[in-house]
């Protein structure tokens, strides 16, 4: 279990440290983040769309943008560098290999949301602070179900002939679950609905991800070549 | 017998079960048109559920549950054949999915008055479809037989365990969501003689479903088993 | 009196009838090409 960690923190920190050399995708990812706020911002009509309705569908469609950028960018990092090569010959087990891509991407998507939440506070003029908590553990838990498929799916695409298209096509079913019951709660939160109304959510929302991160680890192995 | 000729008798018992699957389906349609009467309430719409609630079970339960299972048995017993079987599946169930996704909007314009109101199962219906879809496109992006195998059971498999998210995720948007009250066709009460008729209608699809299946699946095999004759540099023994 | 909407009964048969008879056919004859 130890050197399961150990291996998982090597791989994340490795895909990490090829990410912060290039720095281009984190940008693109803020860059879209502030272009839908801006347009969301100038389409609406204001007498007609109050901005708390609109938010929380606006904040997901962002994030879930900035997901599938982030998984594209770990998906070309591996084709640029044939990393998976090296990684395969190392000694670190399967297991670790994919929970620390899906470690690394985690950071990055985190990170992307972590700028454009208080940018999107910023523009929407939504009173985050006191619903943050459980805000931000919503966010967390629909990420985590959104990469930990990404992840595995961007590992098959990677060796096909689409290439990055073929990603989108395979994830976006499975986007459904977390970025659907992910809005609706944010939605009552911004709404300050008492927590016995987002309760349900909140358990499927963590059943999904139970059940997807065990299967993905499960199934990863056979994703990668003999 | 050689494996070529077995997969040539098994397509052409395929074929003979797909024309069964169809007469049979060809009398539901009499049936349901001529010998069927027509419901009180909802007119002559109401009898396309005679046509969409049967190819949605085949779509939604029979077809993917063939899917997912040989996508595990795959990935656990490595015999191409069950990829061969679950690919057919995943083929013939897109088709039915395709039915359904049509027949549902136009009965349902006829009951709610718009084409689309977000109802649970013709929803989870349409994410099936994508998941479908990614299955197809996936296996049309790997040309390498053994890893497309691999592949596809992976998405197989995953698909099959997200089946019954996305009817949770749409059943707490109903329960828990305010949603424009609307009539709910369901299933409607069922008397005597449309019994018979839906009772028939859901055996003939799933028999036509089976034939498509043989059909579909022999034909992947005979493919496979050319593609492995040119691999071996032709086999003059047939 | 129900409604008439026998229409949309026609249409959605036909509909059904076209995609299922389609890839039969499509099937059929493909798989016969070997």
């Amino acid at each position: 279990m130890a050197s399961l960690l150990a291996e998982t923190r090597a791989i994340a920190a490795k895909d990490l440290l090829l990410e912060f050399r290039s720095r281009t995708a984190f940008l693109s990812a803020l860059v879209f983040t502030a272009l839908v706020l801006a347009i969301f911002n100038f389409a609406r009509d204001p007498t007609a769309v109050s901005a708390t309705d609109l938010a929380p569908s606006v904040l997901w469609i962002t994030f879930s943008f900035a997901g599938v950028l982030g998984l594209n960018r770990a998906f070309s990092l591996e084709k640029e560098n044939r990393a998976i090569d090296g990684l395969l010959l190392s000694p670190a087990s399967r297991t670790a290999l994919y929970l620390g891509k899906t470690v690394a991407n985690l950071v990055f998507v985190g990170a992307v949301e972590a700028i454009a939440l208080p940018l999107f506070a910023l523009f929407f003029n939504v009173p985050l602070l006191d619903v943050l908590g459980p805000l931000v553990l919503v966010i967390a838990l629909a990420t985590v179900g959104f990469v930990a498929v990404g992840t595995l799916m961007s590992s098959m695409a990677v060796n096909t002939k689409f290439g990055e298209m073929l990603l989108l096509v395979l994830v976006l079913p499975f986007l459904i679950t977390p970025v659907s019951t992910a809005a609706e709660m944010t939605a009552k939160l911004f709404a300050h609905r008492p927590f016995a109304e987002w309760a349900p959510w909140l358990k499927l929302l963590g059943a999904y991800d139970i059940t997807f991160v065990v299967l993905c680890t499960l199934v990863f192995e056979f994703t990668l070549e003999e | 017998m050689t494996a070529t000729q077995s997969a040539e008798r098994a397509l052409k018992r395929g074929g003979i079960l797909m024309a069964v699957g169809l007469f049979l389906v060809a009398g539901v349609y009499v049936r349901a048109l001529l010998f069927t009467p027509e419901e009180a309430t909802q007119g002559l719409a109401q009898k396309i559920f005679y046509i969409h609630a049967p190819s949605a079970w085949v779509a939604l339960y029979l077809a993917y549950g063939v899917v997912g299972i040989f996508s595990v048995l795959y990935l656990f017993l490595k015999d191409p054949r069950l990829d061969l079987l679950a690919s057919s599946s995943a083929e013939v169930g897109t088709v039915f999915t395709t039915v359904v996704l049509i027949t549902g909007p136009i009965w349902g314009k006829t009951i709610w008055g718009a084409w689309w109101t977000w109802d649970a199962r013709l929803t989870a219906t349409l994410f099936l479809y994508f998941v479908y879809l990614a299955y197809l496109v996936l296996r049309s992006a790997v040309d390498e037989p053994g890893r497309r195998a691999r592949y596809s059971a992976v998405l197989g498999i995953l698909g099959a365990l997200l089946v019954p998210f996305i009817h949770m995720t749409v059943y707490l948007f109903r329960t828990l969501h305010p949603m424009p009250v609307v009539l709910q066709p369901g299933r409607p009460r069922v008397p005597g003689p449309m019994l018979v008729t839906i009772l028939y209608a859901f055996f003939a699809f799933t028999v036509f479903y089976f034939g498509l299946l043989a059909r579909r699946y022999a034909w992947a095999r005979l493919k496979a088993e050319r593609a492995q004759r040119e691999a071996d540099g032709g086999d003059a023994s047939r | 009196m129900p409604p008439a909407n026998g229409g949309f009964m026609v249409a959605a048969y036909v509909a059904a009838a076209v995609i299922y008879l389609a890839y039969t056919a499509w099937l059929y004859w493909r798989s016969r090409d070997r």
